[in-house]
């Protein structure tokens, strides 16, 4: 069942490398593309049902065709800011596998007649810029694009683009992509008000049109441009074609990265590719995007859905960036809602007022439901804290925020329960009712976790 | 202006008319009195989305995809189709066919939770807190908040509650709701980015980025503008509530913007149980400085009940001076003007009302003389701002794309902030501004193109604008509006008048007069430098007295000492001198026979006129220090010692004799200078207005009347001959000396302000490199600058400041006289 689309490494060892990746046929789809008409090539990613990789799954080729051709500076931005809980695909294609990318971004650069393209990367991934910027300067130093580019597109004209790296500075917030673009600004890494879109004039980088598009995206356009749509559109099942790199960890034997069309199944991913559950324990739970998507409890339903964008709807899931994290039933599905929601409330911007004022509110009533100090109203009002957030927040990171707390308290509501009617208790006896004058102390401290 | 294209928008159910590309929170207030609740929206800033506060329900009608026409439901109505979120009505421009619901249980409950989410980690501090009373976040927790607290007290966030962004401001961490006004204020109004925010998530908190701290000449108006208590000023903070004080409307006595203000009184016990200004606040007035102030004026104010005003009119016995009545002070200046045989002079500060310039030059008139000095010398050409001046009805604010600002010879941020406040805005809108001077002023950095020239030759820059700056020439002549502001910075009286005439012929023959948002401009000192023209004051009158000083000498509020080296050598040839003054000074130390004692602005009433020839009213707000009485009253009661008539009753009813005398007066009496009318955005009214623009004043004082000039009133006005001045040259070893103008100075009265005074400079001079080199001078050595029969001591300041050859050297800054005028002077180590 194995395709490799992204994953040519598995298939050609050190295609990194820029000489071997030219020799497998590299860099021909940018070529085929620059012989076509922008139109066409949008059409073909079009046709070819390729959606957003990043999370959001809106179809691509939709996204590029809203960048007004007659303006004179549009922007190509790569989203290697990778920051979900539970996602590391992005680095394995930029690590293994980076001018399938770089390819991918230069035609789309071309498609929506793009000045540059820029590549944001969370700032943990500087090792990975640095090798990026290497490659890069040989396909650069090729002949293949930027100042000194030899190739012409359909018209005649010379093909120019260049292509940059941007590190982040470390916040979850810039993967949201008009935070990303504030943070490649040089700006503080905070959200937009939408509208206007990116892809408008006065919305995307430097106020010019802009498509943001993810890395995993990006590296499925050469192989679409090259085998056409039609050919693409057999790989994988309905709307969600082409392949799809599930990242899967938690208690599973095997965790890592599998390269699967869509269509496969939660059962086969967690048995077939995963090797079943670590310690020979039972799956329990769920959270099949990450921390800001919901939680499923496994059952054979659940086990037997196929992973697609339509699929999980049944759930009211998403998929995500496919982030797979397992659990078996040693997790205490409370402490999870604590965990990631503390994430949330650590990676919250603070521009809004209920994104930055409700997640440290979840966050100090489940450590105190945790703490053993929870009351059975306390769950209500975090379920309403939760849902208070929802509607009200800028951008989407809000709504993230809450679903751990919301998705928690649906699913598993025998797990609160147990926390706040004293059946369950802390493992080791801590002192709820502190004095009052250390108890301001501790909460004077700042929200470094 | 162009007729505004209407939209209609629908905002619960009922269809408004409201002017195309208006913001939505701005027109249903204005349109529809519907009050969208805001934090971090203000109408004078754009709009970011962040608070969450105004959020509504948005929507479109539904259109037949085929036909494209707006579907109804069986009653008829439209059909609307509703957003599935909430929009914040903030981000929206109004758009014709818009469907807005504010009343809703949905937007009801996001009201309530935005609010629930501010209060869960905001101080329970109201009955403490400065804002409290006049606080946008109390306001909408009573209209749209939850009554009860969900959140356990223990759980709150706590922040530093006492956090000095500056010497002038201090931050409450706790009580900050991140709305971000302040740092938008900075940014996009003053352009002064100081502030920034720091942390991300609940810890997310404002922080300086200077050094020194808040370091900007506006940071007043963020404690304004703030929905909370977060920011208060040293000088208000724990001072009084809101609602023990009452508002007086006055206006700026410093400089010649003339902005607006409103002196903030309680009866308080640190003053003996008397009215004392607890705050002053800016006033509205769009067409002068909108709702801002600088902080010159709010924190500048304790002069006006310092300890160490005269209280009591002071006689000179045997040398010393001893308090007396007003009548043995009166009966003693009647008997020595008598004895003057009208060799009389006459010298006033430009910080004397109308009333008082009227009233002192009757006095003086009545005994047979016609010199009436304006002080300080350095500004002139009134007789050209009555020709040619900025066209009534002009508004800075309203320059944007196509007009020009060509600024020469002005520092202007340090001497009128607020205009160098409103044309930044106005480059930022489009307007190409031109900045000229000898050397870089901060001016720069909101300038589209700036140009030197040799210090001194500012006119002769101008006068030949086309050979020596071809683009600014053509950038003029294309101007869509043009306005032309002087300064007098490096020139001499002849510098500037010559500049003023360029900059007069420069507007006639590209036909810039007569009409709003053209004309001229001059940073004139004091708050009333243009009446003194229009009044018949004039500094060349002074400079003919100090070559052929007068037997008698009265000097009105002018601390004539402090400006300039060279005065007290022809004092001392003037026979007798009569001060009118508020404050100890140079002349009431050593040269006057009797000191008269006089009332500051904030004591009694009167007009100003701005530079923009704005006759403004201010009213009483202080009682008076001791027995010290209106300038214009001491005149008054002199005339009447010496048989002039009855002294008046009022500072009206001198109005009323300026407006029967003096042409360009006509018709303005009291009344008509009160008038008011609505302005946008409409600030201080209802309560609900704290959460829209903050605690700005309303006016209700006054919007005062414009003099039109000559080309307002349709009058031919012709260019004049450019006498181009000398320019000081520097023999060897020597240099040109180029006074400057700094906003915080150790004048008389600004040094008594009791929290700016850590603002205040160390005394410096700038040197240019090349000669510092020579003189092995470098940074924070302390130098000798001699000129002018006068000699300071400051620091140098070695960064390219100054041009080759010359010094700048900022006055009022040391205690002894730095020369008023470029002149040439010694400059060596110490």
């Amino acid at each position: 069942m194995s395709l490799n689309i992204i994953f040519r490494e598995k298939d050609i060892p050190n295609i990194r490398e820029f000489d071997v990746y030219s020799k497998n046929g590299g860099y021909e789809a940018l070529k085929k593309a620059l012989s076509q008409t922008r139109k066409q090539v949008i059409d073909e990613v079009k046709a070819s049902n390729l959606r957003g990789r990043g999370g959001a799954g809106f179809p691509t080729g939709v996204k590029w065709s809203f960048i007004p051709q007659d303006n004179p500076i549009n922007y190509v931005v790569v989203n290697a800011d990778e920051s979900e809980t539970g996602t590391f695909k992005d680095r394995q294609i930029m690590e293994n596998n980076p001018h399938q990318m770089i390819e991918g971004a230069l035609i789309c650069a071309y498609a929506i007649k793009a000045a540059a393209v820029y590549i944001y990367l969370r700032g943990e991934f500087w090792d990975v810029a640095h090798a990026l910027d290497a490659e890069i300067a040989r396909a650069r130093k090729a002949g293949l694009f930027g100042p000194n580019g030899k190739l012409k597109d359909a018209d005649g004209n010379p093909f120019k683009v260049d292509i940059f790296t941007h590190l982040g500075a470390g916040a979850y917030i810039c993967g949201e992509e008009t935070a990303l673009l504030n943070s490649i600004e040089g700006k503080l890494g905070q959200p937009r008000v939408r509208p206007p879109f990116p892809a408008n004039k006065g919305g995307g980088l430097y106020n010019e049109p802009t498509v943001v598009n993810n890395v995993e995206t990006l590296a499925n356009v050469p192989w679409i441009i090259n085998n056409g749509a039609e050919e693409y559109k057999k790989i994988g099942v309905g709307s969600s074609s082409g392949t799809k790199i599930f990242c899967l960890s938690g208690h599973v034997k095997n965790p890592g990265n599998y390269e699967l069309p869509f269509g496969v199944t939660f059962r086969q991913l967690l048995y077939d590719y995963g090797g079943g559950p670590l310690n020979g324990g039972e799956f329990k739970a769920i959270l099949p995007s990450g921390g800001s998507g919901p939680i499923l409890r496994v059952t054979d339903e659940v086990l037997d859905t196929p992973l697609t964008y339509d699929d999980l709807r049944k759930f009211n899931s998403i998929l995500g960036s496919a982030s797979v994290i397992v659990m078996d039933d040693t997790v205490d599905i409370v402490w999870v809602a604590s965990k990631v929601t503390k994430f949330f409330k650590h990676e919250s911007c603070g521009k809004c007022t209920p994104c930055r004022e409700g997640t440290y509110w979840l966050d100090k009533v489940l450590d105190r439901i945790l703490a053993g100090g929870g009351k059975e109203s306390d769950v209500d009002l975090i379920m309403s804290v939760a849902k208070n957030m929802q509607p009200t927040t800028l951008c989407a990171f809000g709504e993230f925020a809450a679903n751990p707390t919301i998705w928690t308290i649906n699913v598993f509501p025998e797990e609160f329960k147990a926390w706040v009617d004293g059946s369950k208790k802390p493992a080791e006896e801590k002192a709820v009712a502190r004095p009052a004058r250390e108890r301001v102390a501790a909460a004077a401290a700042p929200a470094g976790d | 202006m162009a007729e505004q294209k209407l939209v209609t928008i629908t905002i619960d159910g009922k269809a408004y008319q409201v002017p195309a590309g208006e913001n939505l929170v701005d027109a249903a207030r204005n349109h529809a009195d519907n009050q969208i609740p805001v934090f971090c929206y203000h109408p004078k800033m754009a709009p970011v989305g962040m608070c969450r506060m105004c959020l509504v329900e948005m929507g479109t009608p539904e259109r037949d995809p085929n036909t494209r026409e707006i579907v109804h439901d069986e009653d008829g109505n439209v059909k609307v189709r509703w957003m599935p979120k909430l929009q914040t009505a903030c981000t929206q421009t109004v758009s014709d066919g818009m469907y807005i619901r504010t009343t809703t249980d949905q937007v009801a409950d996001a009201r309530n939770n935005v609010l629930e989410f501010l209060l869960t980690s905001h101080p329970l501090d109201c009955p403490v807190c400065d804002k409290g009373g006049e606080c946008a976040l109390q306001d909408l927790t009573m209209a749209h908040g939850p009554g009860k607290t969900r959140m356990v007290f223990s759980e709150k966030m706590h922040l530093d509650k006492i956090v000095p962004l500056g010497d002038l401001i201090v931050l409450d961490e706790e009580r900050c709701i991140q709305c971000a006004r302040c740092i938008r204020f900075q940014d996009e109004i003053v352009g002064d980015d100081v502030l920034a925010f720091h942390e991300r998530g609940r810890t997310l908190r404002i922080i300086t980025k200077s050094d020194p701290g808040f370091d900007t000449y506006f940071s007043g108006n963020t404690t304004d503008i703030c929905p909370v208590g977060a920011l208060t000023t040293v000088d208000f903070r724990f001072g009084a509530r809101p609602w023990e004080m009452t508002s007086v409307p006055s206006i700026d006595p410093w400089d010649a913007a003339g902005s607006n203000i409103s002196l903030d009184m309680r009866l308080d016990r640190d003053f003996g149980g008397r009215a004392m200004i607890k705050r002053v606040m800016p006033r509205q007035n769009e067409w002068v400085n909108e709702i801002w102030i600088s902080d010159k004026v709010r924190f500048g104010h304790h002069f006006t009940r310092a300890e160490e005003r005269i209280c009591a009119p002071l006689l000179r016995n045997n040398g010393n001076l001893n308090e007396v009545s007003w009548t043995e002070a009166l009966d003693t200046v009647a008997g020595v003007l008598k004895a003057a045989n009208g060799d009389i002079g006459l010298i006033v500060g430009s910080g004397a009302s109308n009333e008082d310039l009227w009233a002192l030059r009757q006095v003086v008139n009545g005994l047979g003389s016609e010199r009436l000095g304006a002080w300080p010398v350095t500004h002139t050409g009134g007789e050209l701002i009555a020709q040619v001046g900025v066209g009534k009805g002009t508004n800075l604010g309203k320059l944007g794309k196509g007009d020009v600002v060509l600024i020469v010879a002005s520092d202007i941020e340090e001497e009128v902030p607020i205009w160098r406040l409103r044309i930044k805005q106005a480059h930022d809108r489009g307007a190409a501004v031109i900045v000229a001077n000898a050397r870089k002023t901060r001016m720069d950095d909101f300038a589209s193109h700036t140009f030197r020239y040799e210090a001194g030759k500012a006119a002769h820059w101008l006068a030949d604008l086309k050979k020596s700056a071809p683009e600014a020439a053509e950038a003029v002549k294309s101007a869509a509006n043009l306005i032309i502001l002087t300064g007098a910075e490096g020139l001499t009286l002849e510098g500037h008048a010559a500049l003023m005439q360029a900059a007069a012929n420069l507007l006639i023959e590209t036909g810039h007069v007569g009409k709003p948002n053209n004309g001229l401009l001059s940073t004139f000192p004091g708050a009333n430098g243009v009446g003194q023209y229009y009044l018949g004051y004039t500094p060349e009158q002074s400079v003919a007295m100090a070559a052929k000083p007068p037997k008698v000498l009265l000097v009105a509020q002018a601390d004539m000492l402090a400006d300039d080296p060279s005065v007290a050598a022809w004092l001392d040839k003037v026979e007798t001198i009569i001060s009118f003054s508020m404050l100890p000074d140079g002349i009431t130390a050593k040269f006057a026979k009797v000191v008269l004692p006089i009332q500051s602005f904030a004591e009694r009433d009167g007009t100003f006129t701005n530079g923009e020839r704005r006759v403004q009213r201010f009213y009483t707000a202080q009682g008076p220090m001791g027995w010290s009485l209106p300038l214009w009253q001491i005149a008054n009661r002199l005339g009447e010692k010496l048989g002039q008539g009855k002294a008046k009753l009022s500072a009206a009813a001198v109005m009323k004799e300026i407006a029967a005398s003096v042409p360009a007066f006509e018709g303005m009496d009291y009344r008509a200078l009160s008038k008011v009318e609505k302005q946008y955005p409409d600030v201080g009214g209802a309560s609900d207005s704290y959460y829209y623009s903050g605690t700005a004043c309303k006016n209700t004082g006054g919007l005062g009347v414009v003099i039109p000039t000559a080309a307002d009133k349709g009058e031919t006005v012709k260019a004049g001959e450019v006498k181009l001045p000398a320019v000081p040259k520097a023999g060897k070893g020597e240099f040109v000396i180029i006074p400057s103008t700094r906003l915080y100075n150790r004048e008389a009265q600004f040094k008594l302000s009791t929290v700016v005074h850590p603002r205040v400079m160390v005394p410096f001079a700038e040197i240019n490199s090349a000669d510092a080199a020579k003189l092995g001078i470098t940074s924070g050595d302390v130098v000798q600058i001699s000129a002018n029969g006068g000699s300071v001591r400051v620091r140098a300041n070695v960064n390219g400041g100054a041009p080759e050859g010359s010094v700048v050297l900022p006055r009022h800054l040391t205690d002894e006289p730095v020369p008023m005028a470029i002149t040439v002077g010694q400059v060596s180590k110490v």
